[in-house]
Parts: structure tokens; sequence; C-alpha cells
């Protein structure tokens, strides 16, 4: 994955601007935002790639308080398409306003719900025909999900009250299955192994990495020996 | 005809929200004896306050015959919290592509025993389908759902077996629990429309949608459920056994003297003359 893992770089500072940036370039796409409430540390993040006369007439104007990309996909458990939202007269109002930007109504939003009912909302957009954008959608929506917790985990884990809280809980499975990972078994030959399905040990392997807050496997078994959750060989 | 009914359009379907949390008391209170709570005859919990999405099977009447209940596993849901003993006390899944769906249940007092469109085996596999292509379309690639083994050996007859379960089955009312793991592939997806006949679009028009919503519940006849007497009850529970008897059968001998006995009750006039391509497989 040629996105850039935020977990390995210091926080705060320009890379989750960098991070938006490169869910950009990877995925076709004109532009990203995030913007997450965290209940726990009283906190509102956001962030952004759009042009910076847009982001300053977006707060100026207040849209964020009736911006139904955000109050309306936090309700939803589904990315939000935009089109959707097409009917809401809000919607319309900053559309017109967005579009002297160069920004397309053409977008989605995909929210994130964690354990402490802390919400991010993370929101892409395309200028381009709805064909286009349906085909673009299809191929990317999975990676925009996995993109969106890990953008949502590490900036809820930014916080020190937030981070304290949070311990990594690996059911006995997934530290099973890691700990035959770091002794260099594939993926095929633990399924064998435990007598479980491929598929099996390939869903246990993504919860793990959620967990661990890591993108690709190699990172999460790096992660869960530094956490002493298994040993190295 | 399925409609999904979320946090953004649950205000305009209350009557419909209404049929399936009664649905739910009838299924999981009633027949299944989880504790649930049940109040006004409905049957509604603390996840139903989070915003779930909604999957909901409707006849042609656009009435409620079946649902299920999806939540993410990135925050609050029922394997993180109540149904922890499945578990056996481990920490439950967390991942940004994997959805839970807990209440899966249709209506069989209303839905009949065949193959036809108004056949519970039908309203199984078309909320089944229709609820992995929601979550395919949504960029989800598995979910693991709660379920009892009478469902279990469903999803194994209908073509569509879990590829795995986690923690193990866990005694929950008058039946037992499970966590089964299922994937939103197009295959899988094929694979159910292709045993029951579905064809085509399965879920509603933005037309029909707006016909189901409550401004328009005038068009919608009431419902014609039959009021289910003690021995209507016991008919579908016999049959229920033979069902099972059948599909649980681990030699030929033991599958024959199950046959035999559906057929003694059935020429007895105890239970309804049954169709035997819903067991095989």
């Amino acid at each position: 994955m040629s996105v850039i893992d935020l977990s390995n770089l210091p926080f705060p500072g320009n890379n989750l601007r960098s991070f938006l940036d490169s869910v950009c370039e990877t995925h076709e796409l004109d532009f990203a935002a995030y913007a997450g409430m965290d209940p726990i540390a009283q906190t509102v993040h956001g962030f952004v790639n759009y042009p910076d006369e847009w982001q300053t007439r977006y707060v100026k104007e207040g849209f964020q308080y009736r911006d139904p990309a955000l109050l309306l996909a936090s309700r939803s458990i589904a990315p939000v398409d935009w089109q959707r939202l097409r009917g809401e007269r809000t919607f319309r109002d900053i559309f017109r306003a967005a579009s002297d930007h160069g920004i397309s109504e053409q977008g989605l939003t995909v929210p994130v719900r964690g354990p402490y009912g802390d919400v991010g909302l993370f929101s892409v957009t395309r200028n381009c025909s709805d064909r286009e954008w349906d085909l673009l959608k299809a191929k990317i929506l999975g990676e925009l999900q996995t993109a969106a917790v890990h953008l949502h985990d590490n900036v809820i884990h930014s916080h020190a009250l937030t981070r304290k809280l949070h311990h990594p809980s690996l059911s006995a499975r997934e530290v099973e299955i890691l700990q035959w990972i770091a002794a260099g078994k594939s993926q095929q030959d633990v399924a064998d192994i435990l007598s479980i399905s491929n598929r099996t040990v390939e869903v246990h392997l993504r919860s793990g990495r959620s967990k661990l807050g890591a993108l690709t496997t190699p990172q999460a078994v790096g992660r869960a020996i530094g956490l002493g959750l298994i040993h190295p060989e | 005809m399925i409609i999904v009914i979320d946090g953004l359009n649950r205000q305009r379907y209350s009557r419909l929200l209404d049929e399936m949390f009664a649905l739910r008391a009838r299924v999981f209170g009633q027949r299944l004896g989880w504790e649930v709570d049940i109040i006004d005859g409905k049957e509604i919990d603390q996840f139903d306050a989070l915003d779930p999405a909604y999957v909901i099977g409707l006849n042609d009447d656009g009435h409620v015959v079946s649902c299920v209940r999806a939540l993410q596993t990135t925050g609050p849901h029922m394997l993180s919290d109540v149904f922890h003993d499945i578990l056996d006390g481990e920490p439950p899944l967390r991942s940004a592509t994997l959805w839970e769906s807990t209440r899966f249940c249709v209506d069989t007092d209303i839905l009949d025993r065949g193959n036809s469109r108004n056949s519970v085996s039908y309203a199984t596999c078309e909320l089944m389908a229709a609820s992995l292509e929601y979550a395919r379309n949504s960029g989800i690639s598995d979910i693991v759902t709660v379920i009892d083994p009478v469902m279990n050996r469903v999803l194994k007859r209908s073509d569509c077996a879990p590829y795995g379960y986690v923690g193990s089955t866990k005694p929950m009312g008058k039946v037992s629990a499970m966590a089964a793991l299922l994937d939103c592939s197009d295959e899988r997806i094929a694979k159910i429309r292709a045993f029951a006949g579905i064809e085509g679009d399965m879920f509603v028009s933005d037309q029909r949608a707006y016909e189901l919503s409550d401004d328009h519940t005038q068009t919608v006849p009431a419902p014609k459920v039959a009021a289910v007497t003690h021995n209507t009850r016991m008919r579908q529970l016999l049959a229920e056994y033979c069902d099972d008897q059948i599909a649980e059968a681990a030699t030929i001998e033991d599958l024959d003297a199950a046959k035999d006995l559906a057929q003694m009750l059935e020429s007895a006039g105890m239970i309804d003359t049954r169709n035997s391509s819903g067991t095989h497989g």
C-alpha cells in the first residue's frame, strides 16, 4: 500500500495532510478531508487538502455546522455517497459555493465509529461523470474504509488521555496467528496448521493489524513483538 | 424486495421499523426464547439507538417479512458487549472492512414452506444476498454474524456455508448461538441468487421507497397475519423437528428413519406436505 503510514510519523504535523495527498494520488481523487470528534479528550480535529481559499470561506461561513456531508454521514454505518444528499437544501448551498473553488459535488464520506463514542468522517471528491464515479467507487471503497479507520485511530490515539486508555486487545487466535507469521509461515501454512480456512486467517490478520494500528502484516508483527504479545523465534 | 433503513432515512419509515421490531419480538422473544426486552410487543435494545443499518425484506403488500441489523466492528457492537460469552471471553474481531450482522430473522408465520417468492426459503436467501450486496457495495469484504444452529443449517443448505467461526456455540434461550464468518464476495452472492432463483435488482426503486414511507401508509393494506393458534404452532414445531432430524442424520439408516417418520406424520395429517427440495444439500 503506497498510502503513508501515519503511525511511523511524529504527530501532529504536516503528515496528516501528506496522508490525504497520498490517498488522493493513489486512488485518482481530487481532494480529501477528515473531521474527527473525540468525546473523551473533548476535541475536534479537522484537516483537509482543499484549496486554502475554500477552507477559509468554509469556516468563515460556518458551513461545518450545517454541512450534511458531516452531519448526516455520522449517522450512517456505510459510506454516504453525496448523490444521496443532493436533495438537501444546505448541500446545494454549500456546493454552489464549493464549485467556485473547483470542488466537485461528486464525492462521498466514510463514517468511522470508534470504541469510545468517537466519530471520524473521511471525505473524498473527484470531478467526473456519475458513471466514472460509480466505477471508481467500486474499485477503491474497501481501501478508503481501511484508510479512514487508520487515519481516525491515529488522530484519536494522538491524545495522551485516549492513548492511555488504549491497550491493543488481541484475541488468543490473533496472537497465535501473528506468532506463526513471525515464525515465517505463510497465510496458507497457518490455515493448515490451525485447521481453519485461509480466509479465517485473513480476517484475524486484518483485525490484528487494525488493533495494532498497522497497515501491513510485517508492521503488525513488529509492533506485537514490541508490546511483548508475541516472541521472535 | 428489500429496503435499507439507516440513520439518514429512519424518520420516514416508522411503520416499517415498528413492524420489524414486532417481528423480532416474535422470533427472538417467543420462538427462540432469548432474554430480550419486549415493550409494547416490540423488541428494541441499546444497539438500535446507535443508528445501525437495517436491511429489511418486504412482501408485495409492503409488509416486513424479514430483517437483519448491521453495525461496524470498529465501534460498539453486540460481540464486543452482550455476546462476549460466545467468544469465550476473548476480545472481538475489529476491522474497517468487517461488519457485524445480528437479529437476522424471517417471518415463518406469514411465509409458507415451499419455494415460491412467498416462502421462508426465498425470503431467507433474498435477505442474505441483499445484505451481502449492501455490505459489498459499502467496501466491506466480510461479515461476522450471530446465528442459531437452525440458521447455520439453512446457510449450509442454501449453498452459503460460513467459511469459518469465531469462539464457540453457547446456549441461549431455547436454542444456542454462534458467530459465523461470511465473505461478501461476488461468488457467494451469485451462489445464493442461483440457489433461490433471485434475478435482477433486489432493492426497492426510489418511487417504491417513497410509497413505503410513512406519508403513504394509506396505500398499504393492513397485514393479514393469521393468529397463531396452539395447534398451528405444534404443527410447525413438529415439521421443524422432522427437518432437523433429516438434516442432522449422520448415517443412511438415520436418514431413512427420519424420512419415514416425516412421511408417517404427513400421511397422518399431523404436518403439512413437505417440500423435499428445501432440505437437501
